[in-house]
């Protein structure tokens, strides 16, 4: 393939890379210079470099509470990873099945949730679904003749209410990014298939699966890094100020927030980005490592 | 021959009641968000029936509309959206075909490291971008918006639009290449037809990623007028204690609509080039 | 050759294009949106004004607060100072504080002055980017002000707010349901919520946002506690703070989930006869038949013979350090219009605000205004708010220790004792 010019590529590549400098490095490198100071209240506009005693702080959060809060994002990813992506799958699939007629208006309805500001339906879905009075299901439970239930006063429960509303909310991107994914595969190779006799299994197993692979996995591994740093559910649903239900559901983020953000100390939090970035760092090059593991293994 | 276009029809149906119920279902919110709209009262909820609002009512999207300056939020958003989308656009499609076309050295880790940076949580970025902003006056400026929202979404486009170029296969643009076609005509005219589903699907996650943004939004423009429609609608109704439900129902509704009326108009031309028109015949 | 040619257009089209969308969004930005023009007045008025008070002055002014009732406040005052050229403008942003700890040193984009309630004086007098009230304006301008409204705006000895109207927590109670006489002891209270609560039902006697710490705040403090002392010292697990926990858990249980939507909307719909909340319940009360009855939470005896002691919250003006230089004349006067009796009459009528200034209460309307006077019973006993910026971290460890033990049924002791332990923990993460 193209091999000669080594530079044109990063000429290719400049102007993004030079806007991704600015809005993302930048910003990186300046939280790493903010952590080496004590800025906090007491010294807002006279700070002065101190070193690395904010990571010693930082380090010293670590504790059984960071590591609970580490197990319950993990997991938290994970589940959510699992059925957003099989129900996406067979969602699209079924999307794109011949002589659906509707399916515009069927995609279009599907993505209305994510067609809402975030903050926006989180707030409805708290009021109008999981409020202990007024709450659909709720009411649903009243008339059923049920004890009302708190869905968000215990852990369990409260997580599985806001696995919910996150797959409320993320599905629609999923089922769009494999729609468009579909799009990519040959229909000839389905036409040779029927022929040779495939069902609906085989040709999903054989064709589809490992066809959009490779095009969604770029969406994929980048919904995993958005899951793992989803903070506006668990935070608005469970522990907004003055609404707290009384789950201590925490993630990674919601700890960190909690721990130094509130704080004011600019210095302290700072570091505690920088340490959980390195652990979001760790733990992409562990998902990278076992991604790269399966592709060897397919190639064998 | 009978007995399979039966068994289609019945399939048909039956995947159809599926969508129905899956839509309705996915809808349930979206129904007591536009009851809610469509109430008298301000507050939270009735407890009478869930979708039925009593006395229906336009008053809450009168308000919104009128009383608000809704049309300057929407025309911001607009602004905002496509400014973002044609910047994002242009350089990440441009990267990403670089990425995808070209074998080069620091290619993969140049990826990866993308995707690395990718993962620092962007609020963490606010303070420091307003550092920046301040000193090279960028605040309080749509374009200084534009630029934070196409670098947060470059990565994303990126990534997503290589993933997409791979699959084209190299072919194609070898025999342009023996035609005369430089390369980036080539993108242009080829590369971009055949991409077609991953260049739309990437650029309405742009649209609506910068069309539901709040937090930058409204942290970094400081007057009414210039706020987008959700920077506005947070403005007004994120606290609890002053919202009127019924009227933050009608706005919510009233952002998401627009995005809507896009999102059904581009679905035709979702089909992808290659699978349309045949090139690889 | 063609390879060279070819790059060298590509390298062109690219920032061709780059530029081509910047300088369209550029366009797009001025040429149809003012934001421009404000800009350029800024810069023009952060210029010295004081040679030439001819020239109009506008002083911007942010808020996070009820429109109507700054509009009240912006129509008064600029009416005041009409002559002299001098007006204001108030701007609403959400999340106020977050927004001051950016702004509050930026001359070119921050505000002149921002209306906040007290709680948030101290945190940004130790940022250093207050001017205390006192340089502008002397004491006997502010002579009129109730001495409470005074103190809650006090941090280390300097005045930085000017009070303008306060909130305290009240017993409001919807007149056709309540059935009798009001009682006067919190236990009469709790029997008559035990006879006319029926959660299955979904009707309560009386309901309270009660895992909420400034609604607990009554509670606390009439049992002898506190969330935070003036010495730093958070108080969760004091025998007398945990006496009130318990003792709010016992109300709790007759009263539906404490979030603030659930319980205005109960009440609003007449399923509730009573609630204990501040004067924003009001706003959402317009659209209902309510007759509602007042009553100070100050009327109400424990069991231990104290009343209840709400907390009270003083919502004034404070000014930015590096606008007080050049506009000093012109702030003066509108802190001195926002201190008099005009003002004070105004918010009251309106807007049902109980206003600072003591010779409002003069007023034949104000005085017969049934809420305003029930908050100012409430005054004479109320605690302000602790100002101390040690007071922004303890809402979480307070509101999680109330959920844990209201709605998850943990241990009081021992969720004291973790709470406290975090309050402390947050406290001195903040050096």
């Amino acid at each position: 393939m193209k091999r000669k010019h080594s530079y044109i590529p990063w000429i290719y590549s400049f102007p993004a890379l030079l806007l991704i400098g600015i809005i993302i490095v930048f910003p990186i490198l300046y939280t790493g210079f903010i952590s080496l100071t004590n800025m906090n209240l007491f010294h807002w506009m006279n700070y002065k470099v101190i070193g690395l005693g904010n990571y010693v702080r930082a380090l010293s959060k670590i504790n059984s509470g960071f590591f609970a809060a580490l197990m319950t994002t993990i997991l938290w990813t994970a589940i959510n990873m699992v059925l957003q992506i099989v129900l996406a799958f067979f969602i699209a699939l079924g999307l794109n099945a011949p002589g659906l007629k509707l399916k515009r208006l069927y995609k279009t309805l599907l993505m209305f949730p994510w067609a809402m500001p975030a903050y926006v339906s989180i707030l409805l879905w708290r009021v109008g679904i999981y409020n202990t009075e007024f709450g659909l299901l709720n009411k649903i439970a009243v008339m059923l003749g049920q004890p009302k239930v708190n869905f968000l006063s215990e852990n369990i429960p409260a997580f599985l209410s806001c696995l919910v509303l996150n797959l409320w909310m993320a599905l629609p991107f999923m089922i769009m990014m494999i729609d468009g994914a579909l799009q990519s595969i040959d229909r000839s190779y389905y036409e040779s298939a029927v022929m040779d006799g495939a069902g609906f299994m085989k040709k999903n197993i054989y064709i589809t699966v490992p066809c959009i692979r490779p095009v969604i996995a770029p969406a994929v591994i980048l919904t995993t890094f958005t899951t793992f740093k989803q903070f506006d559910i668990i935070y608005l649903l469970t522990m907004q100020k003055g609404s707290y239900t009384g789950a201590t559901l925490q993630t990674v983020i919601t700890y960190a927030h909690q721990n130094a953000f509130v704080s004011n100390n600019y210095g302290l939090s700072s570091a505690v980005s920088i340490v959980i970035f390195g652990i979001i760092l760790l733990f992409s090059i562990f998902t990278n490592k076992s991604v790269k593991e399966e592709e060897a293994n397919e190639k064998v | 021959m009978k007995k399979y276009r039966m068994k289609k029809t019945i399939g048909y149906i039956a995947l159809n009641i599926v969508f129905i119920l899956l839509c309705l279902a996915g809808l349930i919110p979206i129904l007591y968000a536009i009851s809610l709209a469509f109430s008298k009262s301000g507050s939270a909820l009735s407890s009478g029936l869930f979708l039925l609002p009593k006395n229906p009512t336009l008053e809450n999207f009168r308000k919104i509309l009128f009383e608000e300056p809704f049309f300057v939020w929407l025309k911001n958003s607009v602004i905002l959206s496509v400014g973002t989308m044609v910047i994002a656009m242009t350089v990440s499609v441009e990267a990403a075909y670089a990425f995808s076309r070209f074998r080069f050295r620091g290619r993969r880790s140049a990826l990866k490291m993308l995707l690395l940076l990718n993962a620092f949580p962007q609020i963490l970025s606010m303070f420091a971008i307003f550092r920046l902003y301040k000193i090279m006056h960028l605040l309080n400026l749509h374009l200084g918006l534009i630029l934070i929202y196409a670098g947060s979404m470059c990565i994303f486009g990126i990534w997503n639009m290589k993933g997409y170029f791979d699959t084209i296969p190299i072919e194609i643009e070898e025999a342009s290449k023996i035609d005369g076609a430089g390369n980036l005509k080539m993108l242009v005219k080829i590369i971009l037809p055949l991409a077609r589903p991953a260049i739309i699907v990437t650029s309405v996650m742009v649209i609506i990623f910068v069309w539901n943004e709040y937090l930058f939004a409204t942290t970094f423009m400081l007057q009414e007028n210039s706020y987008s429609l959700a920077g506005g609608l947070y403005q007004l109704q994120a606290d609890d204690y002053g919202r009127n439900w019924s009227i933050f129902s009608a706005a919510a509704i009233l952002v998401s609509v627009p995005v809507l009326i896009i999102f059904f108009c581009i679905q035709k031309y979702m089909v992808s080039g290659l699978t349309a028109g045949g090139v690889k015949g | 050759m063609k390879k060279i040619v070819s790059l060298i257009l590509c390298v062109l089209l690219i920032f061709g294009g780059l530029t081509g969308c910047d300088s369209k969004s550029k366009q797009g930005t001025t040429g149809s949106n003012p934001t421009k023009v404000p800009d350029a007045q800024q810069q023009s008025e952060s210029e010295p004004t004081d040679a030439a008070l001819a020239k109009p002055v506008e002083l911007k002014i942010w808020h996070d607060a009820d429109e109507a009732i700054m509009a009240v406040i912006q129509n008064r005052v600029n009416e005041t100072l009409k002559d002299d050229k001098i007006s204001v403008i108030f701007e609403k942003k959400t999340g106020l504080t977050d927004q001051l700890k950016l702004y509050g040193t930026d001359t070119a984009n921050g505000p002149d002055m921002y209306f906040y309630a007290q709680d948030s004086i101290g945190m940004f007098a130790e940022m250093g980017i207050l001017t205390p009230i006192t340089d502008l304006i002397s004491e006997d301008a502010m002579s009129d002000l109730l001495p409470m409204t005074l103190e809650a705006g006090t941090y280390k000895s300097v005045k930085y707010q000017l009070p303008v109207y306060f909130e305290t927590l009240l017993f409001m109670y919807n007149k056709d349901l309540w059935k009798g006489e009001i009682p006067s002891t919190t236990e009469d209270l709790y029997d008559y919520m035990v006879t006319n609560t029926d959660i299955d039902a979904g009707t309560y006697a009386v309901l309270n946002q009660h895992s909420t710490a400034y609604n607990v705040a009554p509670f606390i403090n009439g049992f002898g506690g506190y969330i935070i002392n003036a010495d730093v010292q958070p108080g969760l697990n004091l025998q007398a703070t945990k006496e009130a926990v318990a003792y709010n858990q016992k109300f709790s249980k007759l009263q539906a989930d404490g979030d603030y939507n659930t319980v205005g909307t109960l009440f609003n719909e007449g399923k509730a006869s009573a609630i204990i909340g501040g004067p924003w319940l009001i706003s959402g009360m317009k659209n209902t038949t309510i007759k509602l009855g007042f009553k100070s939470l100050a009327d109400f005896k424990l069991p231990n013979g104290k009343s209840l002691v709400p907390y009270s919250g003083v919502q004034g003006f404070s000014v930015l350090k590096y606008t007080a230089e050049s506009k000093k004349d012109a702030i003066a006067k509108v802190l001195i219009t926002l201190a008099g009796t005009k003002v004070a009459i105004d918010i009251a009528k309106l807007s049902n605000c109980a206003p600072a200034n003591n010779k409002a209460y003069d007023d034949a309307d104000v005085a017969a205004n049934e809420m305003i006077v029930a908050m100012k019973k409430t005054a004479d006993t109320a605690r302000p708010m602790p100002n101390i910026p040690q007071l922004s971290v303890m809402w979480v460890p307070m509101e999680s220790f109330l959920a844990a033990v209201n709605k998850s049924g943990e241990d009081i002791d021992a969720s004291a004792d973790k709470y406290q332990q975090e309050a402390l923990t947050a406290i001195a993460d903040m050096q």
